[in-house]
């Protein structure tokens, strides 16, 4: 059945044209395809190289797309082995049929998925945590974790050690959470259930501090058009200017809470820059903190400094946007901050 | 507040030992916890007793670790989670019951296994490789205790090794 396609809206058009300019055309061709079916291999459980193979004995054609991340995987589709030989559509040289895509919720059904040696992960998603750099016996927080994709890739680069605090306001999102943890056999984790703004007061009073802290803030979701199109139908410049807010609010939280030296990564799944770039800036402009630079394994945009009659402080540059078409990814917006001390 | 019992060194050496006698487990170094009446847990030594408190102060605790085993009501005998035996694989020699590859897909699927095995008990259950949790077996069966939410919905060839 295909896929119900929603019609973007002209304000949003609109937008999108301003922040692109000559990408514009690349970015609407791409939103037309889905993502590619990428996940992460759970190094708690299992190394990548022995996923990988196991996954290559079931017929799945995988590749590893950075080799400095081997867990990062994409499938790119599966031999069909019903094909008989002889038949055509077969690569008698190699013994192999034709490759054909997994089908729908496949990925999510095997035997590996289920016994937690992978976790299902667009890859912008993961991108994430590879700048928080977690490392073994830090404390970190993960403020609003649910349903867990970056906090059991958190635990497994922190090797299951140290302290990990994955909060997450809203109940019917705890279970998903919790769930997807004891999938993965996260052990140094815990789950807390608070508004995110009102924990961070609490840990502030009792000077309770961390390394590291992930804010992946609840957004409006612009760069999940490819997977979910209907963000398209719901989308709304207010809920953008709420968002916001609340998005300064919990920068805010989240920078009281970290130790001298210590890094909280800002992130979103949206290309809006009231949510992405003015955060950063709000931050930089509010506190005795620095934006650092950021390597990342794919092609990004950096951060823009100007948007409508805003003008924002020129290390804002630093921040990365990750836009659909420059990686074949999912849209998604990144700033490392540093508080200094 | 969070009903979670951290075991103290006495509760964790009696804990570790009904481990070795049932499947030959001889160290935990994590953290060991009951949480609720049966459920056990296990958390990275980086977490402190203190620590659960103080943040079930803060926000309300919701989860630590991850369920590990749970004690059979009627026996008292400790049942592993499919974590519990994936994280304690490289200790468990005892009780251990390995499926071939029938079986092993019908274990995954949720499936009690009408089997005669002559044994008793809670046996880890083993395909090649991987780790599958816990069974009981009696006279004629084998009973399934995989979560609704780990089984498979199809049938499909298990290639688990």
């Amino acid at each position: 059945m295909p896929k119900k396609t929603y019609e973007p809206k002209p304000l949003f058009l609109e937008r999108m044209k301003e922040l692109l300019g000559k990408d514009f055309d690349a970015y609407m061709e791409i939103l037309k395809h889905e993502p590619v079916r990428s996940f992460r291999c759970n190094t708690l459980k299992i190394s990548p190289e022995n996923l990988k193979k196991r996954l290559e004995e079931k017929g799945w054609k995988i590749k590893i797309p950075f080799e400095k991340y081997p867990e990062i995987m994409i499938v790119e589709g599966k031999y069909d082995n019903k094909i008989p030989s002889g038949a055509g559509g077969r690569d008698e040289k190699n013994n192999k049929s034709k490759l054909i895509d997994l089908e729908p919720g496949e990925l999510g059904r095997s035997i590996e998925h289920l016994l937690g040696y992978y976790y299902i992960q667009e890859i912008a998603s993961m991108l994430p945590v590879l700048v928080l750099e977690p490392k073994p016996e830090e404390r970190v927080l993960d403020l609003c974790a649910s349903p867990g994709s970056k906090t059991t890739q958190i635990a497994a680069r922190m090797q299951n050690s140290g302290l990990l605090i994955a909060n997450e306001v809203k109940f019917g999102r705890i279970k998903i959470l919790a769930a997807n943890l004891e999938r993965c056999g996260v052990m140094n984790t815990i789950i807390t259930r608070k508004d995110g703004i009102a924990l961070c007061k609490r840990f502030k009073d009792e000077n309770f501090l961390f390394d590291k802290i992930l804010l992946d803030a609840p957004c409006s979701g612009e760069g999940t058009i490819r997977s979910t199109p209907r963000t398209l139908e719901m989308w709304n410049i207010n809920t953008i200017k709420q968002l916001s807010n609340l998005q300064k609010s919990l920068i805010s939280s989240a920078i009281e809470i970290l130790k001298p030296n210590g890094t909280l990564i800002y992130s979103t799944c949206t290309h809006a820059p009231e949510e992405d770039e003015e955060i950063v800036d709000f931050a930089l402009k509010n506190f005795n903190v620095e934006v650092e630079k950021i390597e990342l394994p794919l092609k990004t945009s950096p951060g823009i400094v100007r948007w409508e009659e805003k003008e924002y402080a020129e290390d804002v540059k630093y921040s990365c946007r990750v836009y659909p078409q420059l990686a074949d990814t999912e849209g998604f917006f990144i700033a490392k901050i540093r508080k200094l001390k | 507040m969070i009903p979670i019992k951290v075991l103290n060194k006495n509760e964790k050496e009696k804990f570790i030992k009904q481990l070795n006698e049932q499947f030959g487990i001889k160290e935990v170094k994590d953290n060991i916890a009951k949480f609720g009446k049966e459920r056990i847990i296990l958390f990275s030594a980086g977490i402190s007793e203190k620590e659960i408190q103080t943040l079930d102060r803060f926000g309300r605790v919701e989860g630590v670790g991850v369920y590990f085993a749970k004690i059979d009501e009627k026996t008292n005998d400790l049942r592993l989670s499919i974590e519990g035996t994936q994280l304690l694989k490289n200790q468990i020699t005892k009780n251990i019951f390995e499926l071939d590859e029938k079986q092993a897909e019908q274990w995954m699927m949720g499936q009690d296994l009408n089997i005669t095995t002559g044994k008793k008990g809670f046996f880890v259950i083993k395909f090649k490789g991987d780790f599958l949790g816990t069974g009981k077996i009696s006279e004629n069966k084998i009973s399934n205790f995989i979560p609704k939410s780990r089984r498979l919905r199809y049938k499909e060839s298990v290639k688990l090794s």
